[in-house]
């Protein structure tokens, strides 16, 4: 067993007939950016669903730390330091932006209460520039907000794995280099990063891995260079993700 | 060895009567993702539907049939237009606006009862009432004989009905896939319509159909709208026999309590209750379950 | 910055706590029939904001409450029998209470929306036949307490008491953790366990702490009316009325079960004096929840709330559903 942080074997996850991850292998080390990517339906985010707990895998295991973590409810796998965002962002609607975060602090790892909390919830506000929204209603927020509040709330629960499943889709090119900035500073400060993302350069430019998945299966894994000049890649998903950057 | 016999055949005719009264409720939900609390106050309305017309014109209970089905049909379909059209179509579940919106109807209807017919117990008395035939030893209710043929022809009516005709296939085709189903051209509002307009007038022909074997109040329905949950949750709803197989499995249940175990007759109501519960528990999803299972699709 | 010490809550509790004073002193000039009036009125408005817990705050419909008022109501009236003063019986009675709302609640919560709420409704009907059925309860002829258990004054104070203090309870929570947990709920309960809540412990809580507080009510209800029975305690419209007085009021807020309580019991008050009228209550009941459903899902307190943004910035952004 290697010092991998997290790591998953023969995770399969099947819903009926369809077979939406299949054997699917692979260790992520702690500090790391880890990019997921892969044609729409290739199981991308049923793979973050199993990996939090969200969805229970058909077979196979997924340990953090070493203890398996795969069977766990999703309050559980977040109590442990592993959380998500969602890809269609679930802000709760009729919370301002700065109550939205303090359930993540109040509940996650922490379980923190009032001052404390709300000193977490201040800086983090002020970390994904939310801090000038806090008191609006999350149901007001534009698209970029919302992905900024997804990120704010996991945070708010501070875990030690944060997977982030496509924040960048639907920003602007200035949002999306704010996102970046954003993403390389969590990094720095020692989190682990799994991030599922379409906007290629982004990937290329913030992993240290990447793991490319099609059908629910792994066609590729190593470091950006390689996998960017993997035919088996190129076929499957750069050959029609390229033509214009950052399509989603 | 007769007792047995005894059971199984007043199981398969309350069995019968079971599987119209759920009918209604399974159309509806199929069609629209609503679960039709009113349904209680429409089995009410349809039995003193048939009371008031043998009391007061000397119509048969079984031949007032003929007045109640098409009267309640078209109340359904006013009823939809009127109100439940305007609330917010439910998604994959039903919504709690709709669930409360029929509640309140419920309460109305049964109000309205009230305020016409009195809280007094009521009940039908034709010159077959007491009668009862007997077949190798087991003896059957002629009544109870007379409900279970309506039922049984009312539902084989209603499967000719959704298979053979455009309006029945298109109601088959949105309870099976409702996106698809509107995708494709189906008229949402008309096929809701008519469904809300079947599922009402099946609730009120089993509420004549029982009042031929019960004595009823204003209040009378309630018990009846829970075993017909009870009823679409085990057997589905996807056919009329996945219900009718609930409705036996619930009949059945009732019959072996009562003819098996000392469990006194008053507490017989409270085992389809627990058994609703149970189900209910035991598929989580509740009934959505049951049409992802067909349609092997997850998000 | 350091969370909003929330001015609004400690003027709320201010107002809730002088008005049970005003209301403590309220004998020295009321008659009793209206203090008899105000009695049911604060028995409803426990009722409902108790409900509200659970069914407002965390979105939980449950049409089944009347099993905690009969529980909390038989649990007196039987402990008094066999010579216990009434009031101990109290807490023993909220604590079965809590513990029948952790029997039901177990399983009936990964249920979701309507499920859960048909779920109770079985529940209910369960527990009222039960109770019709078993002697103990006395049957259909009902419980009577013993003589020298009625003292009006206890109990009018009593019951003034337990209405603040649940309304107090109801502003403490909706400003802590656990309320932030039961909105989150309410709204979205996947991610809700995304960020970590154990949604099935929070409902728990929140029902159990329901359910002792409107068992606390049905104990205060037995010692008032001195006679119990399976209809009067375990009846399905009470259920009903549970549910619909914070409906009709703005369910989900502090102010909308005591606003849905004080028109409801007035109503009741006034239809139950009315002979032609006494069984009609539930007629109009079922025409205001139609018409809450139809036009405001959120109650006399979402129209309020409509009616001022009208007023004050009529460019404000569309009003959220419950």
């Amino acid at each position: 067993m290697s010092d991998a942080l997290l790591t998953a074997s023969g995770v399969t996850k099947r819903f009926g007939g369809l077979l939406a991850l299949n054997g699917l292998s692979f260790e992520v080390e702690a500090g790391q950016v880890f990019g997921v990517i892969g044609p729409n339906g290739a199981g991308k985010t049923t793979l973050f669903s199993c990996l939090v707990g969200a969805a229970r895998p058909t077979a196979g295991e997924i340990r953090f730390l070493g203890d398996r973590i795969d069977g766990l409810p999703n309050w559980a796998v977040v109590a442990r330091g592993v959380v998500r965002t969602h890809q269609i962002v679930r802000p709760f609607r009729q919370m301002t932006v700065r109550e939205n975060v303090s359930v993540g602090a109040h509940f996650g790892t922490g379980g923190r209460r009032g001052a404390e909390a709300a000193w977490r919830v201040d800086s983090i506000l002020e970390k994904t520039g939310l801090a000038g929204r806090a008191e609006s209603l999350a149901g007001t927020l534009t698209i970029g907000e919302s992905k900024r509040l997804e990120i704010a709330r996991a945070l708010a629960t501070e875990p030690s794995v944060l997977c982030l499943d496509e924040v960048m889709g639907g920003l602007n090119p200035s949002e999306i280099q704010g996102a970046m900035t954003l993403i390389r500073s969590l990094r720095d400060s020692g989190l682990t990063i799994l991030m599922i993302e379409h906007h290629v350069h982004a990937v290329v430019g913030l992993s240290d891995r990447i793991l490319v998945l099609n059908f629910g299966e792994k066609i590729a894994e190593g470091n950006p260079g390689d996998v960017m000049s993997d035919p088996a890649v190129i076929s499957a998903y750069l050959g029609d993700a390229l033509e214009p950057a950052g399509v989603t | 060895m007769t007792k047995l016999l005894g059971v199984l055949v007043d199981s398969l005719l309350a069995g019968g009567l079971y599987a119209t009264m759920a009918y209604g409720l399974a159309i509806i939900y199929g069609v629209m993702r609503i679960i039709n609390l009113a349904h209680a106050g429409f089995l009410m309305l349809g039995a003193y539907a048939t009371f008031f017309l043998f009391t007061r014109f000397h119509l048969d209970p079984f031949l007032s049939l003929v007045v109640v089905l098409p009267a309640f049909f078209l109340i359904g379909v006013a009823l939809y237009l009127a109100i439940v059209r305007r609330l917010p179509r439910s998604g994959a579940t039903p919504s709690m606006e709709s669930l409360l919106l029929l509640f309140g109807l419920w309460l109305v209807l049964q109000n309205l009862a009230y305020a016409i017919w009195g809280g007094d117990t009521q009940s039908i008395l034709t010159g077959y009432t007491m009668k009862s035939l007997s077949f190798g030893g087991v003896r059957v209710g002629v009544p109870l004989l007379l409900v279970f043929v309506a039922s049984a022809a009312s539902l084989v009516v209603l499967t000719l009905f959704l298979r053979r005709t455009y309006v029945g296939k298109a109601i088959r085709a949105v309870t099976a896939n409702r996106d698809a189903a509107l995708i494709s051209g189906v008229n949402a509002d008309r096929i809701s319509a008519t469904a809300f307009g079947l599922g009402t007038a099946f609730a009120a022909m089993a509420g004549s159909l029982m009042s031929t074997l019960y004595a009823f109040t204003p209040d009378f329905g309630r018990s009846f709208l829970l075993k017909a949950f009870c009823i679409i949750v085990l057997g589905g709803m996807e056919s009329a026999t996945g219900v009718a197989l609930g409705a036996f499995v619930l009949a059945l249940l009732e019959n072996v309590f009562g003819a098996y175990t000392p469990i006194p007759t008053t507490f017989q109501d409270a085992i389809s209750f627990s058994l609703l519960v149970v189900v209910l528990v035991l598929l989580p999803q509740g009934l959505p379950r049951l049409f992802a299972r067909r349609s092997a699709h997850a998000r | 910055m350091i969370a909003r010490p929330a001015p609004r809550n400690i003027r709320a509790a201010a107002a809730v706590i002088a008005a049970l004073v005003l209301l403590l002193l309220a004998p020295r000039w009321l008659e009793r029939g209206s203090l008899n009036d105000l009695w049911s009125i604060a028995f409803a408005i426990v009722l409902a904001s108790a409900w509200n817990i659970l069914g407002g705050f965390a979105g939980q419909i449950s049409i089944g409450y009347s099993a905690f008022l009969g529980i909390g109501a038989y649990t007196t009236a039987l402990l008094s029998l066999k010579g216990v003063g009434p009031y101990w019986t109290l807490p023993l009675g909220a604590l079965l209470g809590a513990a029948f709302s952790y029997v039901v609640g177990l399983p009936t919560f990964r249920l979701r929306g309507p499920y859960f709420t048909i779920a109770t409704i079985g529940v209910s009907e369960a527990v009222r036949v039960y109770a019709a059925g078993v002697s103990y309860t006395g049957g259909s002829s009902g419980l009577r307490m013993p003589p020298g258990t009625f003292d009006f004054d206890r109990d009018y104070a009593a019951m003034m008491v337990l209405a603040a203090a649940v309304v107090l309870l109801s502003l403490w929570i909706r400003s802590s953790a656990l309320g932030k947990a039961l909105f989150a709920i309410r709204q979205d309960i996947d991610a809700a366990e995304a960020l970590g809540i154990h949604s099935t412990r929070v409902k728990l809580i929140a029902h159990a702490v329901s359910a002792a507080i409107v068992a606390l009510a049905g104990g205060l209800f037995a010692i008032n009316f001195q006679y119990i029975s399976p209809g009067s305690v375990f009846d399905f419209r009470l259920s009903l009325s549970i549910v619909l007085m914070p409906i009709v009021g703005g369910i989900g807020t502090v102010a909308g079960p005591i606003l849905g309580a004080i028109i409801f019991s007035y109503l009741q008050i006034k239809l139950l004096s009315t002979p032609a009228l006494r069984d009609s209550y539930l007629f109009l009941y079922g025409g205001l929840l139609m018409l809450v459903m139809l036009f405001e899902p959120r109650g006399l307190v979402g129209a309020w709330q409509r009616f001022q943004g009208f007023v004050r910035l009529p460019m404000r952004g569309a009003v959220p559903r419950v």
